[in-house]
This record gives C-alpha cells, sequence and structure tokens, in this order.
C-alpha cells in the first residue's frame, strides 16, 4: 500500500472521515478550514495517528502546519521523513 | 416562590422518537423488547432490550458535526434537540438557559473501551485525545451547550439510581434562584456492550420479557437504554405548558413515604431487589406503573416524568403493563381512568434505602 493511500485509510478510520475515501475527493483540498473542516483537537489526533501509523512525532510545528494543508501535502511530508 | 413548568419534552427509547411515540406506547400498550447481540469471550449471545435508534439524529444535526462525538453524546444531543423542538425553540442562541445532565453509567463505550483501549494497545504517547475528550465526565453537556447555543451553566450529575431526583434539584434550585430562566433538564444512559455483558453476567439466564414490575416477588427486568429531556421554564411562557414542578425530594427512608393523596408513579422496574419497598410504599395508595415501555436503567425515574406529565396535560391515566401481575395490596388505575386530584409523584428507589419523589402538578 502506498504512503497516500495508507495516509487516507488511517485518518479515514480514525477521525471518522469516510469522505476521504469517496471517488472524486480532492487530495489538494485543505484538511482545515473550508476544507475538511479540522480544527485544534483533529490537529493533535492527527499527530498521534503519524506517530502510530508511520512510526515518527511531528516535533516542529512550523513544519507540520506546512504539511497539514492537504492529503497531497501531507503524503509527501510523510515520505520525506521516513526517507531520511 | 417561582413557578416552575415543563414546556416540552424530549424522549425516544424502546418505544420509539419523540414524546408522541411515548405517548402513543402509553396508549397503545406493550412494547416489545428487541434482541441484541452481545459480545463474549465465546462468541456473541443474546440479551432482550429495550434499544434506542440513534438514526433521527442524523437528520437534525449534520453528519460532519456528529463526527467526534460517541454514542453517550449522541444519544444525550437527540434528547435535547427533540426537547427543545416540542417547546418551540430553536437549537440556538438560546440565552439565559441552563443545562443539567442526569446519568447512571455515563459514556461507558468510550470510557472503558475506546480510551483504555488507546491506551493499553499504542501507550501513553500515542493515546488518542478524541477518546481522551470523549470520556470526560460532563463532554456530552458540553457537546449540548455548545450544538444548542446555551450560554447557562451546565452540569453532568451521576448518583446511579437516584441521578434524576438529584440533577433535578439542583435544575430546579438553578431556576429558585433565578440564576437562569429556562433549563434543559435531561436523563440519559446508553446500553453499551460494556453493560450489556455486565447485565448478563449478573443476572444469569436470559429473560426474554414480558416485564411485570409489580409483580414484586419476581426478577422481570429487561435492560432499556435512551434520553428523556424537558425544558424547565421558570418565565411567563405564551405557550401552554405540561404540568408544573412542585416539589424534588431525595434522602433515605425508614418506612413508608407520605405521598398523601397523589398518584404514584412507581419507578419499579423488575428488578427483585426492590420489589419489596416499592410495595410497602404502594401499599394502598393509586399507582401506575410504566417501565415495561422504555425498560430497567437509572435514567427510568425521567421516563416516569415524562409520562406523568403527559397524564398531567391529557387529565387521564394511562393503563400500567402486566397490571394483573400486582402481588401488593394497591388500587392499579386503568386506562384513561379520570384523575382526580391533580398532583402525581414519581416515585424512586435505590440501594441503602434511598429514595427520590418529584412531584407534579397541572398548569
Amino acid at each position: 500500500m502506498d504512503t497516500k493511500t495508507k495516509l487516507k485509510k488511517a485518518l479515514a478510520d480514525e477521525l471518522n472521515l469516510p469522505e476521504l475515501n469517496a471517488p472524486g475527493f480532492d487530495d489538494d483540498a485543505p484538511l482545515f478550514g473550508e476544507g475538511l473542516g479540522l480544527d485544534s483537537l483533529d490537529a493533535v489526533e492527527l499527530v498521534i495517528v503519524i506517530q502510530k501509523h508511520f512510526g515518527f512525532e511531528i516535533k516542529d510545528m512550523d513544519e507540520g502546519k506546512t504539511a497539514f494543508s492537504s492529503i497531497n501535502t501531507l503524503s509527501a511530508y510523510i515520505d520525506k521523513r521516513l526517507s531520511e | 416562590m417561582r413557578r416552575i413548568t415543563i414546556q416540552g419534552i424530549g424522549t425516544f427509547g424502546g418505544f420509539g422518537t419523540g414524546v408522541q411515540a411515548l405517548a402513543q406506547a402509553l396508549e397503545k400498550g406493550l412494547v416489545a423488547p428487541s434482541i441484541r447481540a452481545v459480545p463474549t469471550g465465546h462468541g456473541a449471545t443474546e440479551l432482550a432490550a429495550l434499544r434506542a435508534d440513534l438514526a433521527p439524529l442524523e437528520v437534525l444535526v449534520q453528519a460532519r458535526t456528529l463526527r467526534r462525538m460517541d454514542s453517550f453524546s449522541k444519544l444525550a444531543l437527540l434528547g435535547a434537540r427533540l426537547a427543545l423542538e416540542d417547546a418551540g425553540l430553536e437549537p440556538a442562541g438560546n440565552d439565559n438557559l441552563g443545562l443539567v445532565i442526569a446519568t447512571g453509567y455515563g459514556a461507558t463505550t468510550t470510557t472503558t473501551y475506546a480510551l483504555m483501549d488507546s491506551i493499553s494497545r499504542d501507550g501513553d504517547a500515542c493515546t488518542s485525545p478524541i477518546h481522551f475528550a470523549n470520556s470526560m465526565h460532563n463532554t456530552a453537556a458540553a457537546n449540548i451547550s455548545l450544538q444548542i447555543g446555551a450560554t447557562g451553566p451546565n452540569l453532568t450529575i451521576s448518583q446511579f439510581h437516584l441521578s434524576v431526583p438529584s440533577a433535578l434539584l439542583t435544575a430546579r434550585q438553578w431556576l429558585l434562584d433565578g440564576r437562569v430562566e429556562r433549563v434543559l433538564f435531561g436523563a440519559v444512559d446508553e446500553l453499551s456492550d460494556l453493560m450489556a455483558y455486565l447485565w448478563m453476567r449478573q443476572r444469569g439466564e436470559h429473560w426474554a420479557g414480558p416485564m411485570a414490575p409489580l409483580a414484586t416477588q419476581q426478577e422481570t427486568a429487561i435492560p432499556g437504554e435512551g434520553a428523556a429531556f424537558f425544558l424547565l421554564s421558570a418565565r411567563d411562557e405564551v405557550k401552554p405548558s405540561y404540568c408544573t414542578l412542585q416539589d424534588v425530594s431525595t434522602g433515605r427512608h425508614s418506612g413508608p413515604l407520605a405521598c398523601g393523596t397523589d398518584l404514584l408513579v412507581l419507578g419499579a422496574d423488575g428488578r427483585q431487589a426492590f420489589g419489596a419497598t416499592y410495595a410497602a410504599a404502594a401499599k394502598g395508595a393509586r399507582v401506575t406503573c410504566f417501565t415495561p415501555h422504555y425498560g430497567s436503567m437509572p435514567s427510568g425515574p425521567a421516563f416516569d416524568l415524562a409520562a406523568a406529565a403527559l397524564m398531567l396535560r391529557r387529565g387521564k391515566a394511562y393503563a400500567t403493563p402486566a397490571s394483573e401481575a400486582c402481588d401488593f395490596s394497591a388500587t392499579v388505575l386503568p386506562a384513561d381512568a379520570p384523575l382526580a386530584k391533580e398532583e402525581i409523584s414519581c416515585l424512586t428507589f435505590a440501594a441503602d434505602r434511598g429514595f427520590g419523589r418529584i412531584r407534579l402538578g397541572g398548569v
């Protein structure tokens, strides 16, 4: 399973976001605010989900902010961290 | 003293959804339990239960809003929304509205399973923040306040089978003190996998019903779940109310309670351990009992309260299911018996001689 598919499955299950796996979902849509509507509590959960499923912690919040923009940016960030 | 009225009722449970569904069940007779599959270490087994349906909530509230709520919060929110709707209030901009929730068990699905499992499976560092938030005692009340724009205080009170009168004491005091003008008061309990399993372990053999709560020497209890909410008001409301809330008391009894000539709605729910206490309290009195419509649960007295309010509004009694099984000396009111004196006391007994009594009167 590629990173993006694994990420979407984990977020759909743990944040109760079935629309992530719906056909036609825009992987560039913002995760927070007007997009998927996530908020600060979801952000904390997101950090935990990534730690659980991909084995690393996001400690730099500035880095995290950029990474959390969309599914595509987060997926790319995970691939980058895993390759380091 | 300020006059407190019940302006709206929101109920759902094994009888259906809404105060009209409860009224219909009370008029038409016994509600049949459904079968609930209960997971055990040796595969699933079956339990007869009076279960609630949460599907109507999805019509009232957007799916995105419900995304992070656990089933307990959803049960509470549905009850709250139904009560507001019945009172003719919008689910927004409810200034000066307090909220008090009673629950005997609380959020057993989230607190006991989801959070604890998350800790044991993923470790402290990866414990789910959402499960943690849902495990907080007052989360359901906070969720409701956010969803309906209630700016008054909110509180959750647990005192097992006396949770309802205990919480209603607080709601009434807020209104009497003028702390708020209205209080949304409700009770909720869920029959989670854990609670269903515990029910079976404690009682052993499967009992498929019917409940016969006035057969006080027999164990006939069937578990229930659901919520019953009430919009209480100390205002001079334009909308006609169901009834007035006259008094609430809790304590320990040392003998039969003095209930005057009130009609008693007994909270007897088929648990044999409390049968003799109800029989002694009701001796020679005029009584009714409706627990077979919603089942045995700590929130049961709130459903008794809803049934009593409906009776006061119609001026006639509802039939008590399985009244022919009554094994003590009392006058069990038949269907449509006129209410001679417009005062009804809902009576609940609990462990250690605990009691709760809620007295309602006509408008």
